[in-house]
C-alpha cells in the first residue's frame, strides 16, 4: 500500500506521447520531482512524497519511456528537446508556475535546463547524483561506453551495459547495475525496488532512450549549461557512487555557486537508501530559499517543565493498544506527574479515546499500518516479514510526522511498542533523537518461513545483521528495551547465518516484564454468572470462532461453519458462535447451515469475556488472543496465519511453553479434523502454566526509572 | 574577556552627538541589534552576538545615554525618533541597505518607527518583551503618569519609578528595577551584570531618557504598529513583570507576527535563556528566505 495516495493523476499528451504526472499536498514553494526515466520513473520517490507533500504542493512525473507513460519507439523521442517540452506540459497542467525541481542523475541535466531556459518557473534546483561531464566517469563506464553497439562475447559486470547484450537478455544489467550502486549495506528492499521498476519497461524503449538522449557529456557543454543556471542549487552526492563519481557533483556546485552536501559512504541512490536524511535536506533547502514564515508557539524553561512522555502502539492488531493502556495506568500510578500523550492511529485511537487517553493531533498524520497489512493478506495468508518490508514507505513517512513531534513537543520520554519506525530510523539517523526511548517487543528476530528457501533466510538474516548492527554501534538509541514475556518464550532458534542465537542475544539485550494481558481473567467461581449474563446455558458447549478486527480471518471462519455438522454430530449440545469481527460482514458469509446450534454475529462488545467463559475457542495464532485464552486457562484450537513467521514460531514457541492451546494447520485441516479437534478439547480442563498478571507493573517500574 | 571580537568599530555624530558602533562577522543578511532602555549598553547582546556573528553581519551599538557613547542633556536628545535616527546612521556608516531588526523591551519604540517609516531598510523585526503603550495595563499607565510627582516616604516596590527618587538614590533604584527583570530563580550573574551597566550612567541621564516612553504614547505606537508590513516575530516571556505578556500578545497581533511564548521566562531572556532565544532568532532569520 502507498503512504499517501496522489490527490490527482493525469497525462499530458505530446505528438502521441503520453506522459503521466500526479499532484499530491499543498502548499507553497510547489516541487518538481524527476526521475532519470526510463530506467526508473516516479516510484523511485515513495521515500519523499509523503513527507514533502505535507508542506509543498508535490508534482511527480514518470517520464517518458516508463511508468504510466508511453514508450516511443523512436531514438529522436528522447532527445532533450521533447523531454524538456513535456516536462513544462506537465508544469503547466499541474497548475504549478513555479517550483523547485528535484532530479536525479540524469535527470539533472534537464532540470538545470528548465532553470536556465525558464528562470521565471523555477526558484531552485536540488541535483541528486548529478550525470554531467564535469569531471570524468570511472573507468569502469569507459570500455562499455566504447563498445556500446559491438558484439560483445560472453559479457559480464559493466560490459553488461551492451546493445546486444541487452536485446539477447536484458535483466542481468539492471541487476548488476543497481547491485553496484546500492553497495550500502543492508539494501535489499531497494534493491528489489530498484530493479523492478527498471523492469517496468522494455529493452526497446531503454535502448532507444539511451541512443536517443543528448546528455551534455562534453565538458565545455556542461560547464556552459551549469553557468547558466541563476537560480540556488543543491547538490547531494554519495561518494560511493559508482554511476557519477563525486567529483561531478562537487563541480555543478561551484560553477552554479550551490551548496555541496556529501553524504558519506552513500551510492548512488541516497532518496532510496537515506530517504530521512534526504527528506530533511530538501526540506531545509527550501525553506532557506523560499523563506519559511515562523509560527509561534510556546517554549518552557527547563527547570518549569511537567514531564513529558509521547507513547506509540503499534497499530498492527489490537492487543497492543489493550497492554499499553494497561501500562500506562501502571505508569501514571508511579508517576502521576508524568504527562503522556499518544501517536497512534486507528483502530488503536479508538481503544485510548474510549479510555480518555490524550491523542496527538499529529495522528492524523499517519499513514495506517493496519490497512496496509490487510491488504498484504489473502485467504488466512500473510506474509508478515514481506509485508513489513512492503511497508517502507510508510515507516519512512510515519517517522517524519514522528520526528516533527518530537522536535516540537519537547518530551522526555519517548515509549515505542514495536514502533519500528522510530526504533529503525534513530539507529539509521542517530542524530535525530530526543529524549530517552524505551522500546518494547514481545518478539525479536526475523525467522524464514521455511518455503521462502534459501533467499528468505538470507534477507530475515539480513535484517537480523542490521538491526544487531545498529545496537552495537548505538547503544544510546535504546535507553531501555522490554521484552514482552519471559526468556523462556524467545524461541531456539539463531539469528541466521553466523549470528548469534536469539535468546542469547535478547537477554543480554533486554530487560524482561513478563507478559501483559490487557485485563484480568475472571476467576473460576465468577464464571458462571458471566456465562449466566452472555446467555450460555450450563446444558451447552459453547464454541466461540473469532478473528480478530482484521478482514484477514474469512476464510477461517468459513471453515469452520463448514466444519459445524460434523462436529455436532461428534459433540451433542454444541453451540457455535462465529464472531465476524467489525470488517467482516456477516451475512456475507457462506455455506451457513440453517441450525440453532450456530450463530454468527457482527462486532461483540468486549470479546475477550465471551472467550473468557467459553467451552472451546477457535481463534487465530495472534498472540494476545491466544494469551488471554491461556490467562483464562480455557481450552482452544488456534491456526497460525500461513506465513506469518510472528504465528508460526514465535506465539506457537510461547504457548507451548504454557503448554496452551492446539496448534491447528489451516491448509490439511478439513471438516473432519476440525470436527475432531473439537470434540477432541471442548469442555476439557487444562493445566497449563498460570499467566503471570502483573507485566504491566513490571513493563511500568522499568519505564519509570527513567523518569 | 570576550567571547568575540568586534570585526570593525566607528562611531557617527549627529548633532554634535555621538554614538559608537561595532560590527561583528561579514555574512548576510545583516542585523542590527538595536539599544534598549539606556539602562543598559549594547553589552546586554554579549550572549548573541559571538553566535549570531557567525553566520551574519551584526550591529550593534551602545544607545546615547550610556557605554560608549555620549550622554546628552535634556529631554529632546532622547526622543525616540532620534534613536531610530541613530541606528540608520549605523546602518549607512556601513553600507548596511537593509537589516533585520532585533529589540528588546523600549527598544520597540524606535524599532517600530524604522519598520513604519523606513520600510525598504526592513528585512524583518523581532521583538523580544517589547513595551506596548497600546496594551498597558491601567497600572502601568498610571505609574508612568506619576513619574514627576514627589517620593512617598520610605518607597516600596514600584512607588521607587520617579524622577527624584533616582536623584536621591539611583543604585536601589537599579537593584529594585533589575530585580524585577529576571524573576528565574539562580539569575545571580544576569542581576549583577545589569546592574554594572546600569551604573555605567547617571540619573540625571536617566531621568531624561524617561522622555522616550512619554512621547510614545498608546495612539502613536499603535498607528506604527498598523504600518509594519515586514515579517514580524514576538518573543515574550510568560512571567515578564516589567512587560506584561498580554502586551507581546497585543503587539504580535497587530503587525501579524508571530509570538513564541516562553513560558516561566522573565524580563529579558535574551541574558537569562540566551541558547533559545539564538536559536529563535537564527530560525527566523533563516525563515526570510534568500
Amino acid at each position: 500500500m502507498r503512504a499517501r495516495q496522489p490527490d490527482r493523476a493525469d497525462v499530458v499528451e505530446r505528438d502521441g506521447v503520453k506522459v503521466a504526472y500526479e499532484v499530491v499536498g499543498q502548499g507553497d514553494p510547489g516541487l518538481f520531482l524527476i526521475p532519470s526515466t526510463p530506467i526508473t520513473h516516479a516510484r523511485s520517490w515513495k521515500g519523499l512524497v509523503p513527507y514533502l507533500s505535507r508542506h509543498h504542493l508535490v508534482v511527480t512525473v514518470d517520464g517518458r519511456g516508463n511508468g504510466g507513460s508511453d514508450r516511443p519507439a523512436a531514438s529522436e523521442a528522447y532527445g532533450p528537446d521533447e523531454v524538456a517540452a513535456d516536462h513544462l506540459a506537465v508544469l503547466d497542467a499541474a497548475g504549478l508556475t513555479r517550483a523547485v525541481v528535484i532530479a536525479h542523475c540524469h535527470a539533472v541535466p534537464w532540470a538545470l535546463r528548465l532553470a536556465a531556459e525558464h528562470a521565471d518557473r523555477v526558484s531552485g534546483v536540488v541535483a541528486i547524483a548529478p550525470a554531467l561531464g564535469l569531471a570524468p566517469r570511472d573507468e569502469h563506464w569507459a570500455e562499455p561506453t566504447r563498445r556500446w553497439a559491438d558484439e560483445v562475447d560472453d559479457p559480464s559486470g559493466w560490459a553488461l551495459c551492451n546493445r546486444h547484450a541487452w536485446l539477447q537478455d536484458y535483466p542481468p544489467w539492471p541487476r548488476f547495475f543497481f547491485d553496484q550502486l546500492l553497495p550500502e549495506a543492508h539494501s535489499t528492499k531497494q534493491y528489489e525496488d530498484a530493479v523492478s521498476w527498471a523492469l517496468d519497461t522494455d529493452v526497446e524503449t531503454m535502448i532507444a532512450e539511451r541512443e536517443g538522449r543528448d546528455a551534455p557529456n562534453d565538458l565545455d557543454e556542461a560547464e556552459a549549461l551549469c553557468r547558466s543556471v541563476g537560480c540556488p542549487v543543491l547538490v547531494i552526492h554519495g561518494t560511493e557512487d559508482r554511476c557519477q563519481p563525486v567529483a561531478r557533483g562537487r563541480r555543478l556546485a561551484e560553477l552554479t555557486g550551490g551548496d555541496l552536501v556529501v553524504l558519506e559512504g552513500a551510492g548512488h541512490l541516497p532518496h532510496g537508501r537515506e530517504p530521512v536524511k534526504v527528506n530533511r535536506l530538501i526540506k531545509e533547502f527550501v525553506d532557506r530559499i523560499e523563506g519559511a514564515p515562523m509560527r509561534g508557539g510556546v517554549w518552557t524553561r527547563g527547570l518549569d517543565r511537567p514531564k513529558r512522555a509521547l507513547y506509540l502502539s503499534s497499530p498492527i492488531g489490537l492487543g497492543h493498544a489493550r497492554r499499553d493502556v494497561a501500562v500506562v495506568k501502571e505508569l501514571k500510578r508511579l508517576r502521576p506527574e508524568l504527562e503522556i500523550d499518544w501517536l497512534a492511529q486507528h483502530p488503536v485511537t479508538s481503544v485510548l479515546e474510549a479510555e480518555g487517553e490524550r491523542i496527538h493531533p499529529a495522528s492524523a498524520w499517519l499513514a495506517n499500518e493496519s490497512a496496509h497489512m490487510a491488504s498484504e493478506s489473502c485467504e488466512h495468508d500473510l506474509h508478515c516479514f514481506q509485508a513489513l518490508r512492503r511497508m517502507d514507505e510508510i515507516l519512512v513517512a510515519n517517522f517524519m510526522v514522528f520526528q516533527e513531534v518530537v522536535e516540537e513537543g519537547l518530551y522526555d520520554l519517548i515509549v515505542g511498542d514495536e514502533a519500528w519506525d522510530v526504533d529503525h530510523f534513530w539507529h539509521e539517523n542517530p542524530e535525530l533523537k530526543r529524549g530517552d526511548h524505551v522500546w518494547m517487543t514481545d518478539f525479536v528476530g526475523y525467522l524464514p518461513m521455511p518455503d521462502g528457501g534459501e533467499h528468505e533466510a538470507f534477507l530475515t538474516a539480513d535484517y537480523n545483521a542490521e538491526m544487531i548492527e545498529h545496537i552495537a554501534r548505538f547503544p544510546r538509541i535504546r535507553d531501555a528495551a522490554i521484552f514482552v514475556g519471559n526468556p523462556d518464550d524467545i524461541v531456539p532458534d539463531t539469528f541466521g547465518g553466523d549470528l548469534p542465537g536469539i535468546r542469547s542475544w535478547t537477554e543480554a539485550h533486554f530487560a524482561f516484564s513478563g507478559y501483559i494481558t490487557g485485563f484480568t481473567p475472571p476467576d473460576p467461581d465468577e464464571v458462571p454468572a458471566i456465562r449466566a449474563e452472555l446467555g450460555y446455558h450450563d446444558d451447552e458447549q459453547v464454541c466461540v470462532v473469532a478473528v480478530g478486527g482484521s478482514g484477514v480471518g474469512r476464510a477461517l471462519l468459513e471453515k469452520l461453519i463448514a466444519a459445524y455438522p460434523l462436529a455436532k454430530r461428534r459433540t451433542p449440545g454444541l453451540r457455535m458462535v462465529v464472531v465476524a469481527g467489525p470488517r467482516i460482514d456477516p451475512g456475507s458469509l457462506t455455506g451457513l447451515p440453517s441450525d440453532p446450534g450456530l450463530e454468527v454475529r457482527g462486532y461483540v462488545d468486549r470479546l475477550y469475556r465471551h472467550l473468557s467463559v467459553c467451552d472451546l475457542a477457535v481463534v487465530q495464532g495472534g498472540l494476545t488472543t491466544t494469551m488471554e485464552l491461556a490467562a483464562a486457562k480455557r481450552p482452544f484450537l488456534y491456526f497460525p496465519l500461513r506465513h506469518h513467521f510472528e504465528q508460526n514460531f514465535h506465539v506457537r514457541h510461547r504457548l507451548d511453553r504454557y503448554g496452551a492451546g492446539r496448534c491447528m494447520d489451516y491448509a490439511t485441516s478439513d471438516p473432519d479434523l476440525i470436527a475432531a479437534a473439537i470434540a477432541d478439547h471442548i469442555g476439557n480442563p487444562v493445566a497449563h502454566l498460570d499467566v503471570e498478571t502483573d507485566g504491566a507493573a513490571r513493563a511500568a517500574r522499568l519505564i519509570a526509572e527513567l523518569v | 574577556m570576550r567571547a568575540v571580537v568586534a570585526d570593525a568599530d566607528g562611531a557617527v555624530t549627529r548633532d554634535g552627538i555621538t554614538v559608537r558602533y561595532e560590527r561583528h562577522g561579514s555574512a548576510a543578511p545583516s542585523l542590527v541589534l538595536l539599544p534598549t532602555w539606556s539602562l543598559v549598553h549594547a553589552r546586554h547582546w554579549k550572549l548573541q552576538v559571538p553566535y549570531l556573528a557567525r553566520h551574519y553581519s551584526v550591529l550593534s551599538f551602545d544607545g546615547r545615554g550610556n557605554g560608549r557613547s555620549d550622554r546628552p542633556t535634556g529631554l529632546a536628545a532622547y526622543d525616540p525618533a532620534e534613536f531610530a535616527a541613530d541606528t540608520l546612521a549605523v546602518m549607512d556608516a556601513t553600507e548596511t541597505e537593509r537589516a533585520v531588526l532585533v529589540s528588546v523591551s523600549r527598544g520597540v519604540l524606535w524599532s517600530l518607527r524604522l519598520c513604519a517609516e523606513h520600510p525598504e531598510r526592513v528585512l524583518g523585526a523581532i521583538f523580544i518583551d517589547p513595551i506596548v503603550p497600546f496594551a498597558f495595563p491601567p497600572a502601568q499607565r498610571a505609574l508612568l503618569a506619576r513619574f514627576d510627582e514627589p517620593v512617598v516616604e520610605d518607597p516600596v516596590g514600584w512607588e521607587k519609578y520617579k524622577a527624584a527618587y533616582w536623584k536621591a538614590d539611583y543604585p536601589d533604584f537599579v537593584d529594585f528595577f533589575i530585580g524585577r527583570m529576571f524573576t528565574e530563580p539562580h539569575s545571580t550573574k544576569q542581576h549583577e551584570d545589569a546592574v554594572a551597566w546600569a551604573l555605567e550612567t547617571d540619573p540625571a541621564t536617566m531621568i531624561a531618557t524617561n522622555h522616550g516612553l512619554r512621547v510614545s504614547t498608546a495612539e502613536v505606537m499603535g498607528r506604527l504598529a498598523d504600518r509594519v508590513r515586514c515579517p514580524t516575530l514576538v518573543i515574550h516571556g510568560s512571567r515578564d513583570a516589567i512587560c506584561r505578556h498580554s502586551q507581546g500578545v497585543a503587539l504580535a497581533e497587530r503587525t501579524r507576527g508571530a509570538l513564541v511564548t516562553l513560558e516561566g521566562s522573565g524580563h529579558c531572556p535574551h541574558l537569562r535563556d540566551p541558547v533559545r532565544v539564538n536559536l529563535l532568532i537564527r530560525r527566523f532569520v533563516e525563515g526570510l528566505g534568500r
